[in-house]
């Protein structure tokens, strides 16, 4: 109903001269300040929409129809929330309901294979079986396996001895969705350029895009290009599209996610993400969870 | 003249229409209205009953009505005693749209009641221009046209004493001013802006009068090329400070008109954006020291009946006038700043009956703050803030304009958004930056800008806050010039406060 206000034809926008009567805050000067306001005097013309409804009251006053006490609340509107990670329109009445979505689904996805884990643990537990390689060059000499639940502490040699244990001593279901084999994940996989044999996965349907990975892929270069954003160097689409990746690359990766030192050419860009590995980018959306959307963002 | 209570028995029980009837027809007359509004053609006309009347009866039938009409003309002329009681029932006939097409259909019949209008016996002329008063009522299109050739003698006696012969004239006047351009062009040709600022002028004392002038200079100045012809007369004349003189309610007379002379002032305000003369005039002055005591009337409870009718327009002045004042008149031309209590008072008061009402007054309350510093430092003086930080959450329109407010406020000066930051505004912003509303979210950028470059101990707050994941959630936004804005404060002013922790 109500359009945002900033650029209308009805709405003449008066900029006064900076002056020297009033202190005002100097412009920053440094260049690529994205940053545009700038206070600004509001002429509404008689026709403006934001008058419609004073307009009205008048001429039913006007037409004897007023009456003070209105016969139906007016409708009072609160803004809604909507998720804006590239790719997502998820739309919420309450702050909680986006804070929920957002801490389920795009807090800890995997920026390699874009699943979503539901904890940092267990995202920092699938990158490192998953996507690095030098666990599993260790992991043919040491039990590399950690148990999944938190303070247990136990480390396994494969992963099928981590799934009996958490079956027999911490009674997990055996189709625990975070504890799947690579076999388990059907045809879909053969697409992703996993060699890791370990396995921890989300439930297959969650994670698949629709497409959104290639929109994310898009924003995460475009970004890398100004040296913008998390990911130092490997661009996505080289990580999605190399079938075999180097280890060295995977090295790359999980050296700088261990923080062993930056190899990468790029690598200038101080990392200022505590919580989270560089190597782990927020994500898109993903399809479990928006079964029942709420509704498209305008 | 009209009672605002008058009205409220209007709207209980009128030909026994039950409440559901009754609420059903004024919400198809408001989407009428609002339709009329969206084609620009929003047009009223108003009926001054008799006093005998309490609401407007169109009982007969119609045909009768017609009838009737057509015997009463054929009487009427034929010389003879019963003129005046004829002229009454005529003009009772002449309640009936039907008769009134009827009765202008038949050759001579303005020539006859302009006649009695400007005869000499003065109750013909009364119940004359009673009868013209219903015609000019008419829905009928061709109707008003009709009464052109009276309109002349309207002008000439709005100069004369009788009050409700005025009242007539002015209110038959009023309600033939939208009906065409040849209308409006004949009237303002005849004289009518000097006659009306003679009336209200000779008139001052009699409130029933004045209000009718309001009427019908407003009726005149909602014409779409006003700006052109009709406005630069009005400012050229007396009129303007008549207009502001009687916009202090009478106590007793109630507040219809000053209504209409607020109203007749915003169609003056809005239409152009050069607004001196009103200016030298004092009406931003005197607009704005009228809301503050309004304002103030409201924030205790004091809400008179119809009091929104003239709030609303004196908000819309006061906003206009300000976007034609230069700043180095704020001061006093504003004069009181506690028109900044009002404002919010308004806010408050009619956020949830009236939020039109409330999103006008936050209008105002940003062309208050864009460049005075006086004024944004009162509503922090007068602990405004925490109260506009609450109303963020409500969307068309409301929440935007506080927060342009609130950015023109951490605009002006550093310790001001210091003390924005300790009010709540950095934690609003992180629920604001979380809105579907673009525009919500990139004036949430800017101010988080402001705020977070404003000293050290805001930025460090802000930390605390979660905000560095939450700006790095906003790196993925799907809009570039956001994510420009977020990564923009992470690399540049909140460098200090990153952990580099090395991951498992």
């Amino acid at each position: 109903m109500q359009q945002p206000e900033s650029v209308r034809p009805l709405i003449t926008e008066r900029h006064h001269p900076t002056g020297d009567t009033h202190e005002r805050r100097p412009r920053e000067t440094e260049e690529g300040n994205p940053f545009t306001f700038s206070p600004q005097l509001i002429h509404l013309h008689k026709d403006h929409e934001l008058f419609e409804d004073g307009d009205i009251t008048r001429h039913m006053y006007l037409q004897d129809l007023y009456i003070s006490e209105a016969d139906d609340k007016p409708t009072l509107s609160v803004s809604e929330f909507a998720c804006h990670i590239s790719g997502c329109s998820a739309v919420f009445s309450t702050l909680e309901e986006y804070e929920h979505h957002y801490n389920s689904l795009h807090r800890h996805v995997c920026c390699s294979c874009r699943r979503s884990l539901p904890s940092a643990r267990l995202l920092d537990i699938h990158i490192q079986e998953w996507h690095d390689s030098l666990f599993a060059i260790l992991a043919q000499r040491q039990d590399m396996y950690q148990c999944l639940v938190e303070g247990c502490g136990q480390k396994f040699r494969t992963s099928k001895l981590r799934k009996d244990h958490l079956i027999r001593l911490h009674k997990y279901p055996p189709d625990f969705r975070f504890d799947k084999t690579k076999k388990d994940r059907g045809t879909r996989e053969t697409k992703r350029q996993q060699q890791k044999d370990t396995a921890m996965e989300v439930a297959d349907d969650v994670c698949e895009s629709e497409g959104v990975c290639e929109v994310m892929c898009d924003v995460l270069s475009n970004q890398l290009e100004h040296g913008e954003s998390m990911e130092t160097h490997v661009s996505q689409e080289e990580a999605r599209m190399a079938k075999s990746d180097s280890t060295e690359e995977h090295a790359d990766l999980s050296a700088a996610a261990h923080g062993a030192g930056n190899t990468s050419t790029e690598s200038t860009k101080p990392r200022y993400s505590y919580r989270v590995p560089t190597s782990v980018c927020f994500g898109h959306g993903s399809v479990r969870g928006f079964r029942g959307r709420r509704g498209r963002r305008k | 003249m009209w009672r605002l209570n008058k009205v409220r028995h209007k709207a209980a029980g009128r030909h026994g229409d039950s409440l559901e009837e009754l609420k059903l027809k004024r919400r198809e007359h408001e989407r009428a209205l609002r339709q009329a509004r969206r084609d620009r053609q929003l047009v009223s006309k108003r009926l001054l009953l008799n006093e005998d009347e309490d609401q407007p009866e169109v009982t007969m039938d119609t045909n009768s009505g017609e009838q009737d009409v057509v015997s009463l003309f054929h009487k009427l002329q034929q010389t003879g005693s019963e003129r005046e009681a004829r002229l009454k029932a005529l003009s009772k006939a002449l309640r009936d749209p039907s008769a009134q097409l009827a009765f202008i259909k038949q050759e001579n019949s303005m020539h006859l009641l302009v006649g009695f209008l400007t005869g000499s016996d003065a109750t013909c002329r009364l119940q004359a221009v009673r009868c013209l008063h219903e015609l000019s009522h008419s829905p009928h299109t061709n109707v008003a046209p009709a009464c052109l050739p009276a309109t002349p003698y309207l002008l000439t006696y709005l100069s004369g004493q009788s009050t409700k012969f005025t009242e007539l004239c002015l209110y038959t006047l009023g309600n033939l001013c939208p009906e065409s351009d040849v209308v409006k062009e004949k009237l303002l040709a005849q004289g009518i802006i000097p006659a009306l600022a003679n009336c209200i002028e000779n008139q001052r004392h009699n409130l029933a009068v004045v209000e009718a002038v309001g009427f019908t200079l407003s009726q005149l100045l909602q014409a779409k090329d006003a700006a052109e012809k009709i406005i630069p007369m009005v400012l050229a004349s007396s009129l303007p400070s008549h207009l502001l003189s009687v916009l202090t309610p009478d106590p007793d007379f109630g507040l219809a008109p000053a209504i209409e002379c607020a109203w007749c002032l915003h169609y003056l305000t809005c239409s152009t954006e050069d607004n001196r003369v009103l200016l030298a005039h004092g009406a931003l002055l005197k607009c704005s020291s009228l809301l503050v005591s309004l304002g103030a009337a409201v924030a205790e409870g004091n809400k008179e009946e119809g009091m929104e009718l003239l709030i609303c327009p004196l908000l819309r002045c006061v906003g206009n006038l300000l976007s034609s004042c230069p700043v180095e008149d704020l001061s006093t031309q504003v004069g009181d700043v506690h028109i900044v209590v009002a404002l919010c008072a308004l806010l408050q008061a009619y956020l949830q009956t009236q939020p039109a009402l409330a999103r006008e007054s936050a209008w105002v309350l940003n062309n208050l703050t864009a460049y005075s510093s006086a004024l944004c430092s009162a509503l922090l003086t007068f602990n405004l803030v925490p109260g506009l930080i609450q109303l963020l959450p409500f969307s068309q329109g409301i929440n935007t304009m506080i927060l342009r407010a609130l950015a023109n406020i951490a605009h002006k000066k550093k310790e001001f958004c210091v003390q924005l930051a300790h009010l709540g505004l950095l934690s609003a912003l992180c629920a604001t930056l979380k809105m579907a509303d673009q525009e919500m979210v990139t004036l949430s950028m800017d101010v988080l800008f402001m705020l977070v470059v404003s000293g050290p101990q805001v930025a460090e707050e802000f930390v605390r806050q979660s905000g560095l994941s939450l700006l790095e959630a906003i790196q993925y936004n799907s809009k570039g010039d956001i994510r420009r804005r977020a990564t923009h404060l992470l690399e540049h002013h909140l460098l200090s406060y990153s952990v580099d922790t090395p991951c498992s």
